[in-house]
């Protein structure tokens, strides 16, 4: 309509020749449209995905797919069946031949200063936990088996947590070779606790 | 040209002469450049605190978790949120060849949403906040949101009904979308019950809670951050590159596809959790299929360039724009890959989505916004640019930050997603220490500050250059009349040849469709999880935190834990081996709000409770670096001194009883009483180490009540203070019910 009064900035639009077929008869502010047709690769996807969704509903709600906890239990499963058997009695063993050795100890100590003196404090006085410098003892005797346990297992009440899941076989060895060296060290820090066992 | 045959000469009036108001479109102009300073200079802040602690300054409301929801909220609804206001004001008029509906309604719209801003700017440092991400704000701020939300719709509909353009721009379309979706989210996601004026409990609760804020949260990206922007793209592209859009049928099915599945995909934020599996496998098909409406926007907008590729090489705007439009393609491939249950096992909690969001935020949100702002500030103030030249340094270093920004963060999720999940030959973790996997990351936490700090300078530059263009402008003179002619009634028919021609020329009945097809998903998914607590077997039914921890919760909450802390153990082997069993839907039943979390900078928290001593938790709030030497957590020192509000706890625990959790009467009643005596228990075990005098009544006594209770919900948390240990151990082991919360409180 020649009677509006139209922004005077707004340029014609620039309509290629191939294009000059597709111009709709739409104008915003200036504003043309085309009608190309839906690109083939962009249907592709679009009516791809419709028929995932299909499918895969169908398999895992209708069709007797496994739920997300039962894939959980079987890989729960596996990772059991990886774990060695007979750990225990092989690594205590494994402890008592590398008892006093120096290296193995300075291994210990490096992965108690990673996991246990936040609690034990750094050398091994406690602070929230313990003193393990003395040869009073909480849970057990302080024997290296007793100590596994503890260590292996925590204890809840206590907010010990468990580390068997967590360490390596190597490394709790050189970890109960360093606790088993610290015993009688009698280092000033917590007062002793729990009942005393000395070694014979 | 036969553009002038637009409008059909049969059903218009008389001429109309009208101005429009570009006034107010000025106004969120200048909003937007201040406001995207402050979100990106916020962002940095955070960004150098997960860097090194140390920027966190000791300061109660500059810790991390304070600062990132106002980063968060900043971005989104001050950046973002004035800009898409200032792009729709500026092309909503011309589109329809109208005023603003009415001036006093676009000013209250600005001043109502400024003030919101600043009230959010000033809550949530100071830990008033319902933790419910991107809706964080309490519920007095809500209403207000509320309300301004209204007063905008008002007044853009009522600009809809007055147009002098007889059908609606697919632009339009997309604001329709916006408008109608924001409120039906914002309303049903902030339903809260109020305990005080500071503080609410959400009607939901845990699994129904998580659903209703992820259908929420995505869809605040959905329709805040994506719908209203590429409203934008399609009014600002065609105009600055003078070029048709390339395909409208292709604008008709990615719009409607678009609004349609958007909707349905909010639980692919909640893979592998409690939330029952049926709803997480809509999730993640629904994202899957968003995959193409995404990409048809993407298309018309590039493809709109076609034959015009030579001038992205000149003109700094185009340049922001194409890139804008790209970072848009790459995140919508990359949402739809992260949904799916495999990859969201990887990327899900880590950096992986901290890249995703910032390649979407910094490259679609701010680009587009960038390429509007250079291309309305000269049209405003009548004038040219300042300097190209500067813009295009601009358009580079922001382009720099950004890629520096998302590889850093994607190396570093990708990094750490693989450590959680590493087992070694023996069936264990590989990496058992959380710490560890912080550590190895933590040097891509200073290339991300680097990025964020490239992206912040380019935000000054082009300030720069815009002051400088608004300063040489001319005087303003009076703004230019324009004239068109009034429309009149027509039968549908003759509104054009196909059903949707028609539709565009109706404005109600498009936007009813548009509510219908977003009201489809919703109510497929949320009416059914609002029963799902039903479910829970008598056996499995947890007992509710005592008034102790419940007060210990809401501290939790306050502070922003949830920040950095999940409370869902998923059910990936990995996560059990390393937590625990995986979380139930019943652990969480009466988590108001839920505490799921979204990202783990620390160790997921669902079964920390008695994992460590009170003791532990003492000193690692006063100062994690004294339990863990290398921890990246912010010290927490205000917890000693900030005292417990013990006399607010009746009524907490009468809203929550409102809400169905089993208090007794009694229990309501004697809440104060009950929480004194758990707190005295408590405080007692830590009297040595205490730095203050009273502890009992300090917060740290509240939060470590709620922690140790974490993961022990069908027992009671606490034995008779009389107990030895040989009887603790029994009621660990034995029947949980026999002893009850209260029991535990009162003995």
């Amino acid at each position: 309509m020649s009677d509006e009064i139209k922004n005077p900035e707004i340029q014609p639009n620039l309509i290629l020749d191939d294009e000059k077929a597709m111009l709709l008869n739409h104008n915003y502010d200036g504003i043309q449209e085309l009608d190309n047709p839906l690109p083939k690769w962009w249907q592709i996807i679009f009516y791809g995905t419709i028929v995932f969704t299909v499918l895969y509903i169908g398999y895992y709600e209708f069709g007797g797919g496994p739920s997300l906890r039962q894939e959980m239990e079987s890989d729960l499963a596996r990772i059991e069946a990886m774990r060695p058997k007979n750990a225990g009695g092989d690594l205590l063993a494994a402890v008592q031949s590398a008892l006093g050795d120096a290296a193995v100890i300075a291994e210990g100590q490096a992965s108690y200063a990673g996991k246990c003196a936040s609690c034990h404090a750094d050398q091994g006085q406690g602070l929230i936990g313990p003193n393990l410098t003395d040869y009073h003892w909480i849970h057990g005797d302080g024997s290296a088996g007793e100590i596994y346990k503890v260590v292996a297992d925590g204890v809840a009440d206590k907010g010990m947590p468990p580390w068997g899941a967590v360490i390596p076989a190597d490394e709790m060895k050189s970890l109960l070779v360093y606790l088993l060296s610290l015993r009688g060290q009698m280092r000033a820090g917590k007062p002793p606790e729990g009942v005393e066992h000395k070694p014979n | 040209m036969n553009s002038t045959h637009s409008t059909n000469l049969e059903g218009v009036g008389e001429l109309e002469r009208f101005r429009y108001d570009d006034k107010i479109v000025k106004a969120f102009v200048l909003a937007t450049i201040a406001w995207g300073g402050i979100a990106f200079l916020v962002g940095l802040l955070a960004a150098l605190q997960m860097a090194d602690h140390r920027f966190n300054f000791g300061v109660s409301w500059l810790v991390f978790s304070k600062i990132r929801p106002l980063h968060t909220n900043a971005a989104i609804f001050a950046f973002a949120g004035n800009a898409i206001f200032a792009g729709i004001y500026y092309s909503t008029q011309r589109l329809c060849k109208t005023r603003m509906f009415n001036d006093l309604l676009s000013k209250l719209h600005f001043w109502g949403w400024q003030g919101i801003i600043v009230s959010a700017a000033v809550t949530l440092p100071l830990g008033i906040s319902s933790s419910k991400e991107y809706a964080e704000l309490e519920w007095p701020i809500d209403l207000a949101i509320t309300l301004i939300w209204v007063v905008f719709a008002i007044n853009f509909f009522g600009t809809l009904a007055r147009r002098r353009e007889r059908h609606m721009y697919v632009a339009l379309w997309f604001y329709i979308a916006t408008i109608v979706t924001v409120a039906v989210l914002h309303i049903v996601n902030s339903l809260a019950i109020p305990v005080s004026f500071w503080q609410s409990y959400s009607v939901f609760a845990g699994a129904q809670d998580a659903l209703v804020q992820w259908w929420y949260g995505h869809n605040a990206v959905a329709f805040f951050l994506t719908t209203p922007f590429l409203g934008l793209m399609y009014y600002f592209i065609p105009k600055a590159v003078n070029r048709p859009v390339y395909s409208y049928r292709l604008s008709i099915i990615h719009f409607w596809s678009l609004v349609f599945i958007y909707i349905w995909a909010g639980p692919h934020h909640l893979l592998y959790t409690a939330l029952p599996d049926w709803a997480q496998t809509v999730g993640m098909t629904f994202s899957v299929m968003l995959w193409a409406p995404s990409w048809g926007g993407m298309i018309n907008g590039l493809l709109t360039l076609r034959g015009s590729w030579q001038r992205v090489r000149t003109e700094p705007i185009l340049k922001f724009f194409v890139t804008a439009v790209t970072f848009y393609g790459m995140a919508t491939f990359e949402g739809p890959l992260l949904s799916i249950k495999s990859v969201s096992s990887l990327g899900h909690y880590t950096d992986w989505i901290i890249a995703h969001v910032h390649g979407g935020a910094l490259g679609w949100n701010g680009f587009l916004t960038f390429g509007m702002l250079y291309y309305l500030v000269p049209k405003l103030w009548n004038t040219k640019l300042y300097s190209d030249r500067l813009a295009t340094q601009h358009f580079w270093i922001g382009t720099i930050g950004i890629l520096l920004y998302i590889v850093a963060m994607w190396t570093s999720g990708v990094t750490q997603g693989l450590m959680w999940r590493a087992v070694d030959e023996t069936g264990r973790l590989v990496y058992p220490d959380f710490v560890e996997t912080v550590l190895r990351i933590a040097p891509l936490y200073w290339i991300r500050a680097l990025g964020g700090t490239l992206f912040l300078f380019g935000w000054v530059m082009m300030t720069y250059n815009l002051w400088m263009t608004i300063r040489l402008a001319p005087r303003q003179v009076e703004e230019p009349e324009f004239a068109a002619r009034r429309l009149l009634p027509v039968a549908s028919e003759a509104l054009g040849s196909t059903w949707h021609r028609r539709l565009e020329g109706l404005a109600m009945p498009f936007t009813v469709l548009t509510v219908i097809s977003i009201l489809v998903g919703s109510i497929f998914e949320i009416v059914p999880t609002l029963t799902a607590h039903t479910y829970v077997k008598p056996s499995d039914q947890v007992v509710p935190y005592t008034a102790l921890e419940q007060a210990g919760r809401d501290i939790y909450v306050k502070e922003g834990c949830y920040v950095c802390h999940s409370q869902m153990i998923r059910q990936n082997h990995w996560e059990v081996l390393r937590y625990g069993p995986a979380s139930t839907l019943e652990e969480s039943q009466y988590d108001r709000p839920f505490q799921w979390g979204s990202k783990r900078t620390g160790p997921d928290l669902a079964r920390v409770g008695k994992k460590y001593p009170d003791l532990w938790h003492f000193r690692h709030m006063i100062d994690p670096r004294s339990v863990i030497s290398q921890s990246l957590m912010p010290a927490y020192p205000w917890l000693v001194d900030q005292k417990i509000d013990f006399k607010i706890l009746p009524k907490k625990l009468e809203v929550m009883q409102s809400l169905g959790v089993p208090y007794s009467d009694d229990m309501v009643t004697h809440a104060e009483r009950d929480a004194r005596a758990q707190a005295q228990q408590i405080a007692s075990g830590l009297l040595a180490d205490s730095p203050v005098k009273n502890l009992e009544e300090r917060n740290i006594i509240a939060l470590i009540a709620y922690l140790q209770r974490l993961g022990h919900t069908t027992q009671a948390p606490q034995p008779p203070p009389e107990a030895s240990s040989e009887d603790h151990k029994d009621q660990e082991a034995g029947t949980s019910k026999v002893h009850s919360a209260r029991e535990g409180g009162e003995s």
